[in-house]
């Protein structure tokens, strides 16, 4: 069995939240920062040669994570094996054989060309004078950007800044790769686009830890997903083990007009199936229900609201998803 | 290639990064060719405008200065000037603007020395400074008819040289504290304008009351400013200023212990709080 390409156990990061002033502390009083857990004891074990994803929505952890195991960030506590090194006591060593991709287009020089970039950062990354220039064609051809190599960085879309802080990572030619957000701000060809080369990665034998919270792009790129919210990892597995759980073959997503108390509507469709959530909003309510079958569902549905003095305005019937997953975890969307 | 190797190379790389950068705004090289020339000439003017060529006046700048050559003795100092403001506040400008550009994280991300960052960028505004002195000393030659000795130039260079680590030391210690607290433009300031005063860069340290002067002599700058002064305009050889130089060397490997503890135990506090992101 090889070593996993990161382990973790029980990590948790604590931030402290305001200030604390200079007299403050001259003064001795005591400190009343409010102290919150950004990570709250996750254990994780990426396994060599797969695309692990963490998806979660804004706030959850997953940068937090990312940084401790890109040595950025010190950990309040737990423990971290990245390529079998702790990064605490060898993080030079983990710098050496992490390719990481953070902070993304800002992250480059934009009056530089891109390969003056990349060779800036490749002696930075130690490769070797006489790999350089090599190590820089393979990065370019790699993100697809070997034709507007000289052109600076200035002139670039954001999804080709990302692809080349994508190329960036790959210079000193890592066996694990880390990618914050990777397609955050891109356009759809964009994306798909940067999921291709991830895809590439795993396919030239490198680990891909990402963090995202477009939940179609860990079902589609990830052979792993854990979930995590606020600092916790609540679900970990394949994304169809993932979808699985639920235990619903179809998500409707529905809108009752309403006007009067709308508990006796959601009762009689919980008998019917999972209601995951459901939103008043004046005279309207939304409804995602989890069922077996729509087919047997919807018209069920509508005697239900009917019965209970509503209206059917709209009816989405959608497969399960990871958003899915989430919202009956969490009682939240992704998005919220 | 061993890990000294790695690190000098990434930082000649860091040095000619900051050199592609500048090239790009050519219109900033400007600023070497007139505000070496207009501030001191304008300072040598006004004292001219309150003295005349009153040879009273002129002795008993003398004495104070210990040389008559007014417009020597302020481009020296405003020269000296322009070369520590670069010296000291390069390598915090250099992690500063980094930071504020998003870039900070993705050099320490890389497993180059820290150092790399740090004076790199610094290392490389040495260059347009160094022909801040050339410009002066033409000014001065064209303008006040003051030229230095072949001998006396080169020895100038010397002690510039040898003083340079006691001012990064210094430097390092203020660029530690953008990793922690980011902007520290003011405190730099603040000190700026200490060492303005405190080391004779534009009258004579005899000029301030004996406890500043004390203190002044405890400063590396105080003694890089007098001995230059001394070789160019007093005709003092290698052997009078050798004291102060082993002196100044001294400070420079104290301070740059004291500097690489702090710049340590702030790296370790911003990376406990997150702070190399924010700014």
């Amino acid at each position: 069995m090889t070593a996993p390409a990161v382990e973790t156990k029980d990590l948790v990061k604590v931030f402290e939240r305001g200030r604390r002033t200079i007299w403050q502390r001259l003064r001795r009083e005591p400190d009343r920062r409010e102290r919150f857990s950004a990570v709250d004891g996750i254990d994780l074990r990426v396994e060599t040669g797969e695309i692990f994803g963490l998806l979660g929505p804004n706030g959850a952890g997953k940068t937090t994570t990312m940084k401790m195991l890109a040595t950025l960030l010190i950990p309040t506590s737990g423990s971290i094996r990245v390529l079998g090194i702790d990064p605490l006591e060898r993080p030079r060593d983990v710098r050496a054989r992490l390719g990481a991709m953070l902070s993304g287009e800002r992250s480059l020089y934009w009056k530089l060309t891109a390969r003056e970039n990349l060779e800036y950062f490749a002696a930075l990354y130690h490769v070797s004078p006489n790999q350089t220039r090599a190590r820089i064609e393979r990065a370019l051809a790699a993100v697809n950007l070997s034709d507007r190599a000289d052109d600076y960085v200035e002139r670039y879309s954001t999804g080709m800044r990302q692809r080349l802080a994508l190329a960036r990572a790959l210079l000193p030619d890592p066996p694990l790769v880390i990618l914050d957000e990777p397609t955050v701000g891109l356009d759809p060809q964009a994306s798909r686009d940067l999921r291709d080369r991830v895809r590439e990665l795993r396919a030239q034998g490198r680990t891909v830890l990402l963090t995202t919270h477009y939940m179609e792009e860990a079902d589609q790129l990830c052979d792993r997903v854990a979930i995590i919210d606020h600092g916790r990892i609540v679900a970990l597995d394949t994304p169809a083990a993932l979808k699985r759980t639920i235990r619903a073959e179809e998500v409707v997503h529905l809108e009752l007009g309403i006007d009067g108390d709308d508990r006796t509507v959601l009762e009689h469709l919980g008998r019917m199936a999972t209601v995951a959530r459901s939103e008043r909003t004046n005279g309207t309510l939304a409804v995602t229900a989890h069922c077996a079958s729509a087919r047997d569902f919807v018209p069920a549905a509508f005697d239900a609201a009917r019965s209970a003095g509503a209206t059917i305005r709209h009816v989405e019937v959608v497969p399960v998803t990871l958003e899915d997953v989430f919202l009956s975890l969490t009682g939240r969307a992704l998005r919220e | 290639m061993t890990l000294l190797v790695a690190d000098l190379r990434a930082f000649v790389a860091a040095v000619r990064k900051e050199l592609r950068q500048v090239r790009r705004y050519p219109t900033l090289l400007l600023s070497i060719l007139f505000w070496p020339v207009l501030l001191p000439t304008a300072w040598v003017l006004m004292g001219r405008a309150y003295s005349g060529n009153d040879p009273q006046a002129l002795a008993a700048f003398a004495q104070r200065a210990g040389s008559p050559q007014v417009a020597g003795f302020v481009f020296v100092g405003y020269a000296m000037y322009m070369w520590l403001s670069t010296l000291l506040w390069g390598p915090g400008t250099a992690l500063r603007t980094e930071q504020v550009r998003g870039s900070l994280e993705a050099v320490f991300l890389t497993p180059a020395s820290r150092l790399v960052p740090l004076f790199g960028p610094g290392a490389a505004n040495i260059l347009p400074a160094s022909l801040n002195f050339v410009v002066m000393g033409v000014a001065l030659w064209l303008l006040f008819g003051f030229v230095p000795t072949f001998q006396a130039t080169l020895w100038t260079l010397v002690i510039i040289v040898l003083g340079v680590p006691a001012m990064y030391a210094i430097g390092a210690l203020f660029a530690a504290s953008v990793l922690r607290f980011g902007e520290v433009g003011p405190v730099v300031q603040l000190v700026r304008g200490i060492f303005v005063l405190a080391c004779g860069i534009t009258f004579p340290v005899a000029m301030l009351p004996g406890w500043a002067q004390v203190s002044a002599w405890l400063l590396p700058p105080t003694y890089i400013v007098e001995d230059i002064r001394r070789v160019l305009l007093q005709g003092a050889g290698p052997a009078d200023v050798t004291e102060h130089v082993i002196l100044v060397l001294a400070m420079a490997v104290i301070t740059a212990a004291a500097a690489a503890m702090v710049f340590r135990a702030l790296e370790t506090s911003a990376r406990r709080t997150g702070m190399l992101s924010r700014f």
